[in-house]
């Protein structure tokens, strides 16, 4: 596209078409998802060599594995021969991916092991050529166990890319385990939605929305009767979206450099502050909590476990695409699929020298919050979607993101506000157009925002 | 106890039963089938073996289950604008468990959903366990095996229980 694109990014607003236009969606894929550090899994996936595991890149289909050198290399699912997928499992052991139409046959590090009737080729051809090993992704890294992939060869490292804040969530993700590990494990929830990918990040941090649009959520809550037993933690989860408005805007909310943003803890107070005065039945949520305190206290003592668990964020937005909640053992990302349809998948970790049903607690959790069941982001997917296509009639072209705009707090490596200041939206959008500046040619050009 | 033809038919009743007043909204009266201990599933790996240690599509207590259709009967989410016209078609019911007292069932669900212009469908197995109560049953447990129900491309909302 010769469109200057960052100029439908405004102050206080942004183009309608960011959520509507396929070929800004295009471009997007290449200057955004092709260059980003995207999440691809965690290093529990991949335990021993010949272990792998096949997930997205955006759109593109990428298998992780980790191969006899110890190392964990990344490339597309697609045959250097004639394009076939190669690997059709979402994880395994192998010791070679064999394709299934002429069975070329690969390493686990991507490269090509042997065709078939080798004789049939001429002097020219050569197994070790870069061009016909499994299309690479440029770089892979990992933080804290969490694997990473960049489709561009230079730009950030990771660390750089994450920076000290994101990466302060993934820390407190890892310390949070008694024994300093964490598995992922429990299955996947997916939701799709016809709409834009952008609607999920900006609704991630959007501390405005809970009360009116989960009210039906809250309102259903509070009119149920627990008969003297403890509240389930489906039922916290959910009942925790009925904070008043200015329970919301005493939240902190921080928007970091290069997109990413991270929004204050919130579930804490209907789990925490109200547990002594809640019913706490002996095998109940509220049990489990303090059982697993003991156990930190334990293995880490109380001060440094003190630290840890005051660590009270809720999510770490890591932009394009990447949710992390430490408190929940939780991650979230989104893969587009085209300008009006997205898929969410989530993920959940076990903590290694936690109470065993410490896991059944995330489960629970994630069932009520991100299953297509839930009773909560049910009512985000529908709103995406009649945004979606409301945004496809009318003329007027711009959004409205102004809340908040000249009460936006510059603190030590990060903008904050009010928690429903749209501070952290303004910043996904800053982000967005520096990706798709015409001029733009590197993800390490990228300004600080 | 009566024939195994007129079990079945006794069964099978219950069940349309319950497929009535589900898709007649009739919740109140639908959740009174259940057992005050029951559990409704639906998970989200074919032949999953526990709902404590995988993610489910649904997993609920009756507790949950009345918050769900508390929130159904309240316009306030927009998922009820509005609310979805639905059929439950019940197929292939089979007893597989009788002893009096405790009776399993199983059945196919074709469930068709129509709202705000389109028509979804999902095919399931169902298998409830019904406890003998009056001269009828209560459900103390009911699992649902969506044919898709891991779908990579996932799933849109599912509001009500199928």
């Amino acid at each position: 596209m010769s469109e200057n694109l960052s100029e439908l990014v405004g102050r206080g607003r942004v183009s309608r078409r960011l959520y509507t236009d396929p070929e800004i969606f295009e471009e997007e894929m290449k200057r955004i998802f092709g260059r980003a550090w995207l999440w691809l899994g965690h290093e529990s996936q991949l335990k021993k060599p010949g272990d792998f595991f096949t997930t997205r890149m955006g759109r593109d289909r990428i298998i992780v594995a980790r191969h006899e050198d110890g190392r964990i290399y990344a490339f597309h699912n697609r045959c250097t021969h004639r394009g076939a997928e190669v690997c059709p499992k979402k994880s395994g052991n192998t010791e070679h991916f064999e394709c299934p139409y002429h069975a070329w046959t690969f390493r686990t590090d991507g490269s090509l092991k042997s065709v078939p009737l080798r004789k049939g080729y001429d002097a020219g051809f050569d197994e070790r050529a870069d061009a016909l090993a499994l299309e690479p992704v440029a770089r892979v890294d990992s933080y804290r166990g969490f694997i990473f992939g960049s489709h561009a060869a230079d730009g950030d490292d990771l660390q750089t890319y994450l920076g000290p804040d994101v990466r302060a969530a993934f820390d407190n993700f890892v310390d949070r385990s008694p024994d300093g590990t964490v598995e992922m494990a429990g299955g996947t929830t997916v939701q799709r939605y016809r709409g834009n990918w952008k609607l999920q990040i900006e609704n991630s941090i959007d501390l405005l929305h809970p009360l009116i649009l989960h009210h039906s959520a809250v309102d259903a809550a509070d009119r149920v009767d627990h008969g003297g037993r403890e509240p389930s933690i489906e039922w916290d989860t959910v009942k925790a979206n009925g904070l008043s408005f200015n329970e919301w805007d005493e939240l902190h909310v921080a928007a970091l450099p290069r997109g990413h943003c991270w929004m204050g803890g919130f579930l804490t107070k209907s789990i925490d502050e109200d547990a002594e005065k809640a019913v706490m039945d002996e095998n109940g949520w509220r049990a489990l909590q303090a059982a697993y305190r003991d156990t930190m206290i334990a293995a880490r003592g109380e001060e440094r476990t003190e630290e840890i668990l005051a660590f009270n964020r809720h999510n770490t937005i890591v932009y394009p695409n990447l949710f992390v909640n430490s408190r929940l053992a939780q991650i979230r990302i989104l893969h587009p699929s085209a300008a009006d349809c997205t898929e969410q998948h989530g993920y959940i970790f076990r903590r290694g020298g936690a109470p065993e049903r410490m896991f059944e607690a995330s489960v629970r959790m994630v069932n009520a919050n991100n299953s297509p069941s839930s009773i909560v982001t049910s009512d985000d997917h529908e709103v995406f979607e009649r945004i979606q296509e409301a945004l496809a009639f009318g003329t007027s072209e711009w959004l409205d993101w102004s809340r908040g705009i000249d009460q936006e707090r510059a603190l030590d490596g990060s903008t904050g506000g009010a928690g429903t200041n749209e501070v952290a939206m303004r910043n996904q959008h800053r982000a967005w157009a520096e990706y798709m500046a015409a001029e733009f040619t590197a993800a390490h050009d990228m300004a600080d925002a | 106890m009566a024939s195994s033809i007129e079990r079945w038919h006794q069964v099978q009743q219950f069940l349309f039963q319950e497929a009535q007043l589900m898709d007649e909204r009739r919740w109140d009266d639908w959740l009174a089938l259940y057992t005050d201990d029951s559990e409704y599933w639906m998970p989200y790996e074919w032949g999953q073996q526990s709902a404590t240690d995988h993610v489910s599509l649904f997993f609920e207590d009756k507790t949950l289950l009345r918050m769900r259709i508390d929130r159904l009967k309240n316009d306030l989410s927009p998922l009820e604008w509005p609310p979805a016209r639905t059929n439950r078609h019940l197929s292939n019911v089979q007893i597989s468990g009788d002893t009096g007292d405790r009776v399993t069932a199983t059945a196919y669900l074709a469930f068709v959903e129509y709202r705000r212009e389109e028509q979804r469908w999902f095919s399931s197995r169902v298998t409830w366990d019904l406890r003998a109560h009056d001269e009828s049953f209560r459900i103390a447990a009911k699992r649902v095996d969506l044919l898709n129900c891991d779908q990579e491309s996932g799933h849109l909302r599912f509001a009500a229980p199928m």
